[in-house]
């Protein structure tokens, strides 16, 4: 019965979450899509690509943390460090992304090994399997709450359910992003989300080497 | 994009009598009279002075508009004048009031931050998903307060869609003086997917500031931190957006615009401008290209500052959604092929009655907003010289 009501717990807490997980991986999600092919299927297709990285990358750190004792809180160096990598890693995929899309020409074009745009055959899941891994351990809010609660529970085991249910829980906010497979895909939105992905590379980028080498931002 | 051709000798439409252009200057003196000499404003004697240079200032313009015909040169010397004059009263008010033209992060907290209309598409969706203004200023001061602020951009971009950027917007007048000083541009090859900037702006902007919760543009992007205010710099960060913002301000306010004498931050980088552009499609006023008389010479296309016609464009007999409205491609027409027009009534329907309507609109916004601007720099340069 206890254990029912932490999974509960966990589903609600991801449901209430849900804005802040969309917030947060709304800079990566979103141009990413928007240079998929139109349709709802491969968007479908990649979200649950994404998701399943995502997911993954949850699980990941949590077991991690577990075994080291520091899901509750991070140590702040170690915390900074990661974060700053994960920064870098995204803008990375994202530049390698927006330059893949270069030769897209709306409906069916040939990608690059990362983008899952083009051919049925040349098609990919390792341009948003790469963004729902790094999403999915870049510490967001929701993420850091979840992990704190899911550390009061009694073993590795069931910290990985609750994180699993907390998933389940953000994932149902993904799911009108399947409605962007909708907008008919041309030159002009294929452009502008090329050059969305390398505007916010370069700001994941800028922010994570200012974390890397230690500096803090906007001031404070 | 650009085309070589040589520029005939305009042929302009004959000017209107001097009474009647008179009695239609009329109202929008009445207008003039009614905003800036209206309760509440200064009263001492500079202040009035600059009340009367304002209101003359606008209503000669109107009534040369009205006189020749034209409409692009005159709404040039205002948008020119809004745009050099805004930092003038800006900044003396902000260093008067702070002693910098640094915001301190004390003023943000607590929430003193003027409020200017560019972050308003930022704001919309940390709004509905969370019901918080990201942005550090107060809702309903009147001194450059986010309700007012908003209320009066949703109004007059209801009626004006994006001829917001050229009567109302005080930053794009400086790039748009720059673009007018060189005779010829010395680049002319410009590849048109650039117009698509402001728009990879504007999505990236959004996207970030809703992950960020603060304006992201006004944090990392805004060349016009570079004549207006500032996060004040206290580490290493700061210092990059500091440079960020004065560089972006060199390169697309005043090298570009001197280099291709087109206004290349509103073309290729507003995100506030893409987002105008959205409202083109309500508005009631759009520039029609009359398919029977264009040539097409191209002439009109190499008029406009802002890239908003293209070869397929004018083959439809219609601009780009992010048309401006400035009437540069309606003056640059030797066969008056290129039209004021409103929605809704036959394509070259009276053209002229057409013009009139936008620009009683447009003006009568231009004397509220620029106006007000105008007035504020002159009385400030008064103040320094007398």
């Amino acid at each position: 019965m206890a254990v029912s009501v932490h999974f509960g717990e966990a589903l609600a807490l991801g449901l209430a979450s849900g804005p802040a997980c969309i917030a947060a991986c709304g800079p990566v999600v979103v141009p990413s899509l928007l240079t998929e092919r139109a349709g709802l299927r491969p968007h479908a297709r990649y979200l649950s690509v994404f998701l399943g990285a995502r997911l993954a990358g949850y699980l990941l750190f949590a077991a991690v943390a577990w075994e080291i004792g520091a899901l509750v809180s991070l140590p702040p160096g170690p915390r900074v460090l990661l974060m700053g990598a994960v920064n870098v890693l995204l803008a990375g995929v994202l530049i390698w992304y927006a330059w893949s899309a270069r030769s897209l020409c709306g409906s069916s074009c040939v990608g690059s090994q990362l983008v899952n745009i083009g051919e049925k055959k040349n098609r990919r899941a390792a341009g948003p399997a790469a963004l729902g891994l790094l999403t999915g351990l870049s510490l967001c809010p929701p993420f850091v709450a979840a992990g704190v609660r899911a550390a009061e529970l009694g073993s590795v085991a069931q910290a990985l359910l609750f994180f699993f249910f907390f998933f389940i829980g953000t994932s149902v906010w993904f799911m009108p992003f399947i409605s962007f497979g909708c907008i008919a895909r041309n030159e002009a939105v294929i452009t502008v989300a090329r050059m969305a992905m390398a505007l916010i590379a370069l700001y994941y980028i800028s922010l994570g080497i200012a974390m890397l080498i230690g500096r803090k931002a906007y001031g404070y | 994009m650009a085309t070589n051709i040589q520029l005939p000798r305009l042929t302009r439409p004959e000017p209107r009598g001097i009474g009647w252009s008179l009695l239609l200057t009329l109202p929008i003196f009445i207008w003039s009279l009614l905003m800036l000499f209206r309760p509440g404003m200064d009263t001492d004697l500079k202040s009035r002075i600059a009340a009367t240079i304002t209101t003359i200032f606008m209503t000669v313009l109107f009534f040369m508009m009205m006189r020749t015909g034209s409409t692009y040169r005159w709404r040039r010397i205002f948008f020119v004048s809004v745009g050099v004059l805004f930092p003038v009263g800006f900044i003396y008010n902000i260093v008067l009031a702070r002693g910098t033209m640094g915001i301190p992060l004390e003023e943000m907290i607590a929430g003193r931050t003027p409020f200017c209309f560019m972050p308003i598409p930022m704001l919309i969706l940390p709004a509905a998903l969370t019901k918080t203004l990201i942005f550090p200023g107060t809702i309903a001061s009147t001194n450059h307060g986010i309700a007012p602020m908003v209320g009066m951009w949703l109004a007059l971009t209801l009626v004006l869609g994006k001829g917001w950027c050229s009567y109302a917007c005080f930053f794009g007048g400086i790039e748009e003086g720059v673009a007018a000083i060189p005779a010829r541009a010395r680049i002319r090859k410009l590849d048109p997917r650039w117009r698509y900037g402001p728009w990879a702006v504007l999505l990236a902007m959004v996207l970030l500031s809703l992950a960020l919760f603060e304006p992201a543009y006004c944090m990392w992007l805004c060349p016009f931190k570079a004549v207006s205010e500032y996060v004040t710099a206290r580490n290493t960060i700061g210092l990059v957006q500091n440079g960020i913002f004065v560089l972006l301000f060199a390169g697309l306010v005043i090298a570009l615009p001197f280099l291709t004498k087109k206004r290349t931050q509103c073309s290729f980088f507003c995100p506030f401008g893409a987002f105008q552009s959205i409202f083109n499609k309500i508005s009631a006023f759009e520039i029609k290209i009359d398919k029977g008389r264009c040539k097409p010479c191209l002439l009109c296309q190499n008029a406009c500052p802002n890239l908003s016609l293209s070869k397929e464009s004018i083959a439809r007999g219609e601009t780009l959604m992010s048309c401006m409205k400035c009437g540069a491609c309606v003056d640059a027409c030797p066969r008056q092929a290129v039209v004021w027009h409103i929605k809704g009534t036959e394509a070259a329907c009276k053209p002229e009655r057409a013009r009139l309507m936008f620009l009683y609109a447009a003006w009568a916004m231009a004397v509220m907003f620029g106006g007000t601007i105008i007035y504020g720099g002159v009385a400030t340069i008064l103040h320094f010289i007398a």
